[in-house]
């Protein structure tokens, strides 16, 4: 048993998810990242959608043991064993919770310049569900 | 606003019970409960129930208080399910507080319960883990073991904290449960063999982690006035408080501290006119052992630079000067979720009555106990406070 999000509004998410479409608060220009039917700073209710760079640097992080994933990675820590999610300061400002991929857990540090990159998560219904991952930026 | 009493708590042991049903749980709660109202008590008095619940043992059942309810002999009585991830009984006992409080009820019964055996491996896999905000924590790539551990990391990073003093929580609240014969987890742990256990989530390994744990536990509660008839030894609910917050981590400003806690426990002093330096006991809600760090720092009782170094000097510990989950707490005494909360009620009542069966492990002379009971990472929390008799 999964956690699940319908296919289609997983599809209408794919802007947000693999574009970093934040949602740019129309009062404030605050950005609310993932989006939110409310401003999470001035708790307005107009907003327009404006790309994240996807860069970053690593706010704090983890390395989770095989096994101790959710079911949904199941398969992925099967073939790769233990799995590094990190949250990610955005220099836009929203902070973002994702996998770290393309690195050493040893070289993993609080402070890692990181960018965004899209990656598959895990399968449902068959289908890919894409979504961000992050990786070592050379020249931030 | 009507002064509250707490006239009898009970708790089955928490344990892997696989032999027993939801109902017959409850109902053995409530019994210990009724029963420990010294002068008598019919609990068909009880006019409103509360009982927390995640996702009553994974079954999703629905009508589950009335369910329960009428399993424990209170049928009739207007009972209800609450839910919030892990502090749901704080939030059923903070709800059973205002029933009596604001004068609409004479008697309320206050609960939880959670059945986490018994299940299928993937089942367990599906229902646990969802008190974040699955879409963009979950579904990234980690649950709780992963969050509690970035709290960890950035706690160690930011304040100095050291992984013996993380692992230390779970060595003291073991050593804590040899003595209680409720808790699930009996066997003392030493700081070596804590550190030496495997990884769960880097910096956390399986010793500062909670399993897999059946148990309910239920108080009642009553207008002051009317608790003297019932009992010589009431204890009586001066502090109350909730509340809630964003509920990723990575929307929090700060990740090592919990602002829903902040805020409830504000509320909480605040109610009961006391300061963080006037408790003597405290349950918290270590649900991880980092959990119990946050929560010094959280509720006042230092600073967060100052956490690590309140355990290291034992001051947290049986014969220290703020001893803390005297019961084992939830990494030892066990943490069937729906449960935990008014387990934590039930631990105080005793300790704060002199009443606790096992001698060695009786806090003498508390006055002030605080329950700290926290839903997902601190997506929200309850804080009460109560106060031994005279």
């Amino acid at each position: 048993m999964t956690s699940y999000i319908s296919l289609p509004l997983y599809a209408a998410s794919i802007g947000q998810r693999l574009r970093l479409e934040a949602a740019r608060c129309s009062d404030c220009g605050a950005f609310t990242y993932p989006q939110r039917p409310v401003c999470q700073n001035c708790h307005g209710r107009s907003f327009s959608a404006e790309r994240l760079s996807g860069r970053g640097r690593l706010h704090t992080y983890t390395v989770i043991a095989p096994g101790g994933a959710p079911a949904e990675f199941d398969h992925q820590q099967a073939m790769t064993g233990a799995l590094a999610v990190g949250i990610i300061d955005l220099v836009e400002g929203p902070r973002l919770t994702a996998q770290l991929a393309d690195v050493e857990v040893e070289d993993l540090h609080i402070g890692l310049a990181m960018r965004a990159v899209v990656r598959r998560l895990y399968d449902q219904e068959g289908v890919i569900r894409y979504g961000t991952k992050f990786v070592p930026d050379e020249a931030p | 606003m009507t002064r509250v009493a707490i006239i009898g708590a009970g708790q089955t042991p928490f344990r892997v019970r696989p032999d027993a049903t939801l109902k017959e749980l409850f109902a053995a709660a409530v019994e210990a409960a009724v029963s420990d109202i010294r002068h008598g008590f019919d609990p068909q008095e009880i006019e409103e129930a509360y009982i927390g619940s995640l996702a009553t043992g994974g079954s999703q059942l629905g009508n589950f208080g009335p369910l329960m309810a009428e399993n424990a002999g209170l049928t009739g009585a207007a009972a209800q399910r609450v839910e919030n991830a892990c502090a749901s009984s704080g939030f059923a006992f903070r709800d059973a507080v205002m029933a009596v409080a604001s004068g609409r009820v004479r008697f309320a019964l206050a609960g939880g319960i959670e059945k986490m055996s018994d299940l299928p491996r993937a089942r367990n896999r599906g229902w646990l883990g969802v008190s974040g905000d699955v879409e963009w924590e979950r579904l990234a790539g980690t649950n709780f073991p992963g969050i509690y551990a970035m709290i960890a990391r950035r706690h160690m990073y930011e304040h100095g904290t050291t992984r013996g003093q993380i692992a230390g929580v779970a060595v003291k609240n073991r050593s804590h449960a040899v003595a209680n014969p409720k808790a699930q987890l009996r066997k003392p742990l030493s700081l070596e063999d804590a550190l030496a256990a495997p990884m769960l989530a880097d910096p956390l390994g399986f010793c500062d982690a909670c399993g897999i744990t059946d148990g309910a536990s239920a108080v009642i509660l009553c207008r002051w006035e009317d608790a003297g008839a019932l009992t010589d030894r009431p204890v009586e609910v001066v502090g109350s408080g909730v509340g809630s917050d964003v509920v990723a981590l990575h929307d929090r400003a700060v990740c090592t501290r919990l602002d829903a806690v902040r805020r409830a426990a504000q509320q909480a002093y605040a109610s009961a006119e006391v300061e963080p330096a006037d408790i003597d006991i405290a349950e918290v809600h270590d649900c991880f052992t980092i959990a119990e760090l946050l929560a010094y720092a959280d509720l006042g009782f230092c600073s967060e630079e100052e956490a690590g170094r309140l355990l290291d000097e034992g001051e947290t510990r049986l014969g220290g000067r703020l001893p803390v989950n005297v019961s084992g707490g939830l990494i030892a005494k066990g943490h069937p979720i729906g449960a935990t909360g008014t387990g934590q009620i039930t631990e105080l009542v005793h300790q704060l009555r002199g009443s606790v069966a096992e001698t060695e492990r009786q806090v003498p002379d508390a006055r002030y106990g605080l329950a700290h009971n926290v839903g997902g990472s601190g997506g929200s929390a309850a804080v009460h406070i109560l106060k031994a008799p005279a």
